[in-house]
């Protein structure tokens, strides 16, 4: 049983990361990487909206509907974005934040990660196990999406937190800023993932 | 001609993949080959077309801060837009369902050319994305809503279309082995969306 | 139990979204006076930011808590205008009871349209006054707040926002501070047309009432340049008359 759990906790972060091995929840991922610190939040939502929901749906899973499930999933989820949207307007310090994530703290919605774990994992195993599979599937999106945010942030504004960490003669790449450079990055992580993992590769 | 503007605007500027990256998972799974990128892509014109209206009349009527207003003056301070996402998510949802239930008994050529993509719809973030852009973006009529799904919509199949052609080809291509499949495809998909930049110019 | 009963399902889901909804509704609730609270210092570090009260920077590093208090301090007196340029109504300035007009879509369409407006004037220490403009850009709305010298037609420093302008191009206006302090020093053409002129080379000329348009953005400078006149337009009379009740 330990073995397993550790599995469970280990595997989405690294062999099975949600991102770079099943290409899930990318609509959500690229856009608030320009900057560490929106990225750091968008990590944190996600990994608590992952976590909460693969919880409730697995304490609900005997009792839903089949007909219904995918709707009932729906707004358990919507629910948990919506509290996590509301918690995040009504703190001081991440009022700020919250609006310059605009809408994509609402596509949490939709990010397949969220559903996908519930359907594959949730529905079928006790709360505690489901909820450790939410939070390490949540905590492997959230390390991708800080990668990307750490090279986007350093070479496009020469900034990490919003500190200067490189010396002011430094020129910001525009370029890095703009959304392709987010997908040229993501290709080179999967690139280097890949290349160190060769059971990944495809054929 | 705002209309034109906005629909242009919608299809090459904010393209819902270059520039958003909104219906990326589907985007990246559904696109190997021309025919069913084709399918997938007429299915989210119509889906985003149909939905994105619907919602555009809720925010206007029912959720906006002040909107309640026309059921009498006791209502206009009500603001209901923290239900936004929920409604949102459940009319699409709701209605890819019903969809695919008329579908599957009136049309069952159609269906089993395009049924097949309206579960995938309904988690599309494209779809949901729209219209939260359109709630954000205080867009004016229900005209105004149709012209900016549409052009999105159109946008997104474009994106869709022509990344297949691409990996169709790209399948004869010597790659790297580390970088084949996804690696090379998110690279392509930046490089189109270098190309596309060339619209953030555009004057209308 | 048949949980695929027709009877289930309809009770189950009415229940699912009875709970959800009660849930939503109590945070909804709980959280409301905390995202005003924000909303509220958030309008007035823009405003203080115009004003020169402190560099942006320090603004947005002060806690809501010290923004109200250094807002109170700053404050001399702040009232509404209609339409006609006479005053028509109060906003409190205490610590305590700080009001403010921070929903500008209505008053943009009672300008627009004619009608009840209440349009806000905050005057700082020093007779530095703080007016808000508001139109939309690109995507979705702009606003700004512009503060005049005590001459009631220099600019003494601008703070514009917006809402979805495409990052990069028309976020500039709020992200670039080159672009907000270009409007120092420059003068609103009270009495003449047009009062503002926010376009491509514009500077070109001279001219004491123009700054040049951010490159490539141009349907956010656009309807800026739109808000600006249309907002100058509306605080016209007030200005002009304040100016002549100086003279005599």
């Amino acid at each position: 049983m330990d073995k397993k759990l550790k599995e469970t906790i280990l595997n989405p972060i690294l062999k099975g990361n949600p991102i770079t091995v099943l290409i899930l929840g990318i609509c959500s991922s690229l856009a608030v990487t320009v900057q560490l610190k929106g990225a750091l939040v968008m990590a944190i939502s996600v990994i608590a909206v992952t976590g909460l929901s693969s919880l409730i749906c697995s304490l609900l899973r005997n009792s839903i509907p089949n007909r219904v499930r995918i709707i009932v999933q729906l707004v358990v989820v919507a629910m948990m974005v919506i509290l996590v949207d509301q918690i995040l307007k009504a703190g001081e310090g991440t009022y700020a934040i919250d609006k310059q994530l605009s809408v994509y703290i609402g596509l949490i919605i939709t990010n397949c990660i969220v559903m996908g774990r519930i359907e594959a994992f949730a529905l079928g195993n006790k709360p505690i196990p489901s909820l450790l599979d939410g939070l390490a599937n949540g905590v492997g999106y959230g390390l991708i999406l800080i990668i990307v945010a750490f090279f986007r942030e350093l070479f496009g504004s020469g900034t990490l937190f919003g500190l200067r960490v490189l010396p002011a003669g430094y020129i910001p790449n525009n370029l890095v800023i703009l959304p392709p450079f987010a997908l040229i990055l993501l290709g080179c992580i999967i690139w280097a993932h890949r290349a160190f993992d060769k059971d990944l590769q495809e054929k | 001609m705002e209309y034109i503007s906005l629909f242009v605007k919608s299809i090459f500027v904010d393209n819902m993949i270059f520039a958003y990256f909104l219906g990326m998972c589907s985007y990246l799974a559904v696109s190997k080959n021309v025919k069913t990128a084709n399918g997938l892509g007429l299915a989210v014109i119509f889906v985003l077309f149909c939905t994105l209206p619907i919602n555009w009349a809720l925010n206007r009527f029912v959720l906006q801060p002040g909107a309640l207003a026309w059921l009498g003056p006791k209502f206009a301070e009500v603001d209901l837009s923290f239900l936004s996402f929920i409604i949102f998510i459940a009319v699409i949802a709701a209605f890819v369902q019903l969809v695919e239930m008329i579908v599957e008994k009136y049309l069952p050529s159609l269906y089993s050319s395009l049924g097949i993509f309206l579960p995938l719809i309904a988690v599309n973030c494209a779809i949901l994305g729209g219209s939260l852009f359109m709630q954000q973006r205080d867009l004016a009529n229900l005209g105004e809503a149709a012209v900016y799904a549409l052009g999105s919509g159109i946008g997104w199949y474009l994106a869709i279309v022509c990344l297949a052609a691409i990996r169709e080809k790209l399948s004869y291509s010597n790659v790297p082995a580390p970088l084949k499949g996804v690696g090379i495809t998110f690279i392509t998909v930046g490089l189109m969306g270098m190309a596309f930049m060339i619209f953030m110019g555009i004057q209308l | 139990m048949n949980t695929n009963s027709n009877v289930y399902t309809v009770v189950y889901t009415a229940l699912v979204v009875v709970v959800v909804a009660a849930i939503l509704s109590f945070t909804a609730m709980k959280l409301g006076p905390l995202q005003n609270a924000n909303a509220k210092a958030e309008t007035l570090r823009q405003m203080m930011s115009a004003a020169g009260v402190k560099p942006t920077d320090e603004l947005y590093a002060t806690r809501n808590q010290d923004i109200l208090r250094l807002y109170a301090e700053n404050i001399e007196q702040a009232y509404t205008i209609g339409l006609d340029g006479a005053q028509n109504g109060t906003l409190g300035t205490d610590g305590g009871r700080i009001e403010l007009v921070d929903r500008l879509k209505p008053q943009d369409k009672a300008i627009k349209e004619g009608g009840q407006a209440t349009l806000p004037v905050y005057v700082f220490k020093g007779g530095i006054c703080v007016i808000p403009v508001y139109g939309v850009g690109l995507w979705g709305p702009v606003w700004g707040y512009i503060a005049f010298q005590p001459d009631g037609k220099t600019i003494a420093g601008a703070y514009f926002d917006h809402e979805s302008e495409t990052p990069g191009l028309g976020a500039k206006i709020k992200d670039e501070a080159w672009f907000r302090e270009k409007f120092a020093g420059r003068q609103v053409a009270f009495g003449s047309e047009p009062l503002f002129n926010l376009s491509k080379n514009a500077e070109t000329g001279g001219a004491a009432n123009a700054v040049d348009a951010i490159t490539g953005a141009t349907m956010t400078s656009k309807g800026l340049n739109d808000a600006l006149n249309v907002w100058f337009k509306a605080y016209e009379k007030h200005f002009t008359d304040n100016a002549k009740a100086e003279e005599e």
